[in-house]
């Protein structure tokens, strides 16, 4: 009486991916703070002028080249406004949390009827999944970018490790946090008044000061930073390393100020993000008292990659 | 098919006879229902697919070889943690948290991690002692009799016999369905977990997919009442575990329930296209 489902499940095999797991589509979380961060930017009356850069690109760019306009995962540029509750939650025991709204808290459903949506994970999630977080990171020097880092960051704000097991990918989530918060660190200080000091200085120099200035952030965990590259460079993880670190090299760009450059769009974001990455990884072996080695190096590139563009345009 | 319609103190009664008619062929009935379809072909899909996906949640296949063990990484059991499983008497969930919690023990760790471990604690809570024992038998035959951080209690899902917020888990694998009010479950959940504790529940679930929901249908309306005939002589047990299966509130409804019940960034994952369900959420 067996005989039927087995002959069946021959059949369904050969198509193993629509039968067998579909799995939940994550929409916001961490990683996607980069999008938030730009769309903060725009708020700021001296970027007015400016595009989201993830969505516009020159028409006439190759897709080869462009990091920022095709999405592995598709993910909202801008916050889901807060959503009227139209069902009242029932209240128990005085729960001082609503547990069906929430910015964010759209319930999507995924591909075909399989797979389940993220629901409620408004503010008050995302807020506390970044307290631990950033606890996390004071241990990361001692413990690296690992789950118990997170589980000693968890204890640290008085949660339950648990909740480390429902961050999608973990040590990469950790990353990332780290990445975006840089990133926002990199922009308050820009806004604050470091930004008027890089006027003065030519293109190369800026250019340098602001790769510095995000390098250095990195310094107290450079001891573990080769990790941290290692899960970003893991396939489920690599997208969101590439779109951020696209983000960032457009970040610094735009602070360096590419007003009337002859230079073309695609050129100068893989040129900066080229160096970016070697200095990166210079770093990592960079034993000169202040990474001293490291800005000289920096420098050079910067200033043989601008060069070069202006002998190509002479030519 | 006609569904039978059951009164709610019936319910529970109906519920208590089937164990304690099925608590000794409780794996075989839970492997035709769910984890012997899947058997039939995980060997070949599953091992395949391991080696391309390392690291967590995978786009392809999940890195365990049942439902169980898809649970287990879900829940990321970590040294020292009190984790609560319900209606789980015969210890599926609870012996594969243990083993899991021993690997990562044993992990070259960077720390304090390992001091935790003697805080570790699990609590199997089954309604039925039947099947509690089962379970303790099965705990003796695994040489878990010398393991200090398993206890096996005896208690209502309804209404837990556990403390406010001192569980970091909870679990409930095949279990919910048979619970009269779901609501109060998700509620006694929600209140003994800690802030930041996460809530896991492992049921069968529906197929909305074309072909394979009306294959499903037939296999589960005619072939397992027969074969719950010929395993352990008593078709009507079975018939009203399948009906009990169309009765539970799909994927969706169900993921609201528990987010009335207070739960945040509720989701749910399906396995073998809707047949088992895994969903999740986590208190705040």
């Amino acid at each position: 009486s067996l005989t039927a489902p087995i002959g069946w499940a021959n059949s369904v095999s050969t198509q193993p991916r629509h039968f067998v797991e579909h799995v939940v589509v994550r929409r916001t979380g961490p990683s996607a703070m980069a999008s938030f961060l730009v769309a903060r930017r725009l708020l700021c009356p001296a970027s007015a002028r400016r595009l989201l850069p993830c969505t516009s690109p020159p028409p006439s760019a190759p897709a080869a080249l462009c990091w920022l306009s095709t999405d592995a995962s598709p993910s909202p540029p801008l916050p889901v406004p807060p959503l009227e509750p139209t069902v009242d939650p029932p209240k128990k025991d005085g729960a001082s949390f609503s547990a069906g709204s929430g910015a964010g808290g759209a319930y999507r459903t995924g591909q075909g009827a399989a797979s389940g949506g993220r629901r409620s994970g408004g503010a008050g999630y995302e807020e506390e999944q970044q307290k631990v977080l950033r606890a996390s990171l004071l241990h990361v020097p001692r413990m690296g970018w690992s789950e118990s880092a997170m589980i000693a960051g968890a204890r640290d704000v008085a949660m339950s490790p648990a909740i480390v097991g429902a961050f999608p990918r973990k040590e990469a989530a950790l990353v990332e946090f780290f990445m975006d918060d840089c990133l926002q660190q990199l922009m308050d200080r820009i806004d604050a008044g470091e930004g008027e000091l890089l006027k003065n200085l030519m293109l190369t120099e800026r250019l340098s000061r602001l790769v510095r200035m995000r390098l250095e952030m990195q310094t107290p965990y450079i001891s573990k930073w080769p990790q941290a590259l290692s899960i970003q460079s893991q396939p489920a993880n690599v997208s969101t390393s590439l779109k951020q670190r696209a983000v960032l090299v457009d970040e610094i760009w735009h602070a360096a100020g590419d007003a009337g450059s002859d230079i073309d769009w695609y050129v100068k974001r893989t040129v900066l993000g080229g160096i970016y990455s070697a200095s990166e990884v210079y770093m990592l072996t960079d034993n000169s008292p202040e990474f001293h080695d490291t800005w000289t190096f920096v420098n050079r590139r910067i200033k043989d990659a601008l060069d070069l563009q202006k002998s190509y345009k002479e030519v | 098919s006609g569904f039978k319609q059951v009164r709610e103190d019936e319910k529970s009664k109906l519920v208590g006879n089937v164990f304690s008619s099925v608590a000794s062929s409780y794996d075989v009935m839970n492997d035709l229902m769910s984890a012997g379809l899947h058997r039939l072909w995980k060997d070949r899909l599953v091992s395949g697919a391991q080696s391309i996906t390392p690291y967590g949640d995978s786009l392809f296949l999940p890195d365990s070889s049942d439902f169980f063990s898809r649970l287990i990484s879900k829940l990321n059991p970590f040294p020292g943690m009190k984790h609560l499983d319900v209606a789980g008497g015969t210890g599926d969930v609870a012996f594969r948290v243990v083993e899991r919690i021993k690997s990562v023990s044993h992990r070259a760790t960077q720390g304090t991690l390992t001091d935790m471990e003697e805080d570790t604690h699990i609590y199997v809570c089954d309604i039925n002692p039947n099947m509690l024992e089962v379970g303790k038998k099965r705990a003796a035959e695994k040489g878990y009799n010398e393991e200090q951080c398993l206890s096996w209690v005896q208690g209502d899902a309804e209404a837990l016999s556990f403390e406010d917020g001192s569980m970091d888990g909870y679990t409930i694998a095949f279990g919910i369905r048979n619970v009269t009010h779901i609501e109060k479950a998700l509620s006694e959940a929600y209140r003994v977990l800690k802030k930041g504790g996460r809530f896991l529940c492992l049921e069968l679930s529906h197929v909305d997919v074309p072909v394979f929901k009306d294959i499903y249908d037939i296999y589960s309306f005619s072939v397992i009442p027969a074969v719950g005939e010929l395993v352990a002589g008593d078709r009507q047990s079975y018939q009203y575990l399948v009906e009990s299966i169309r009765r539970f509130p799909k994927q969706e409804k169900f993921a609201q329930m528990i987010q009335e019940a207070g739960f945040e960034a509720v989701e749910y994952e399906n396995l073998v296209g809707g047949v088992v369900a895994i969903h999740s959420g986590v208190k705040l």
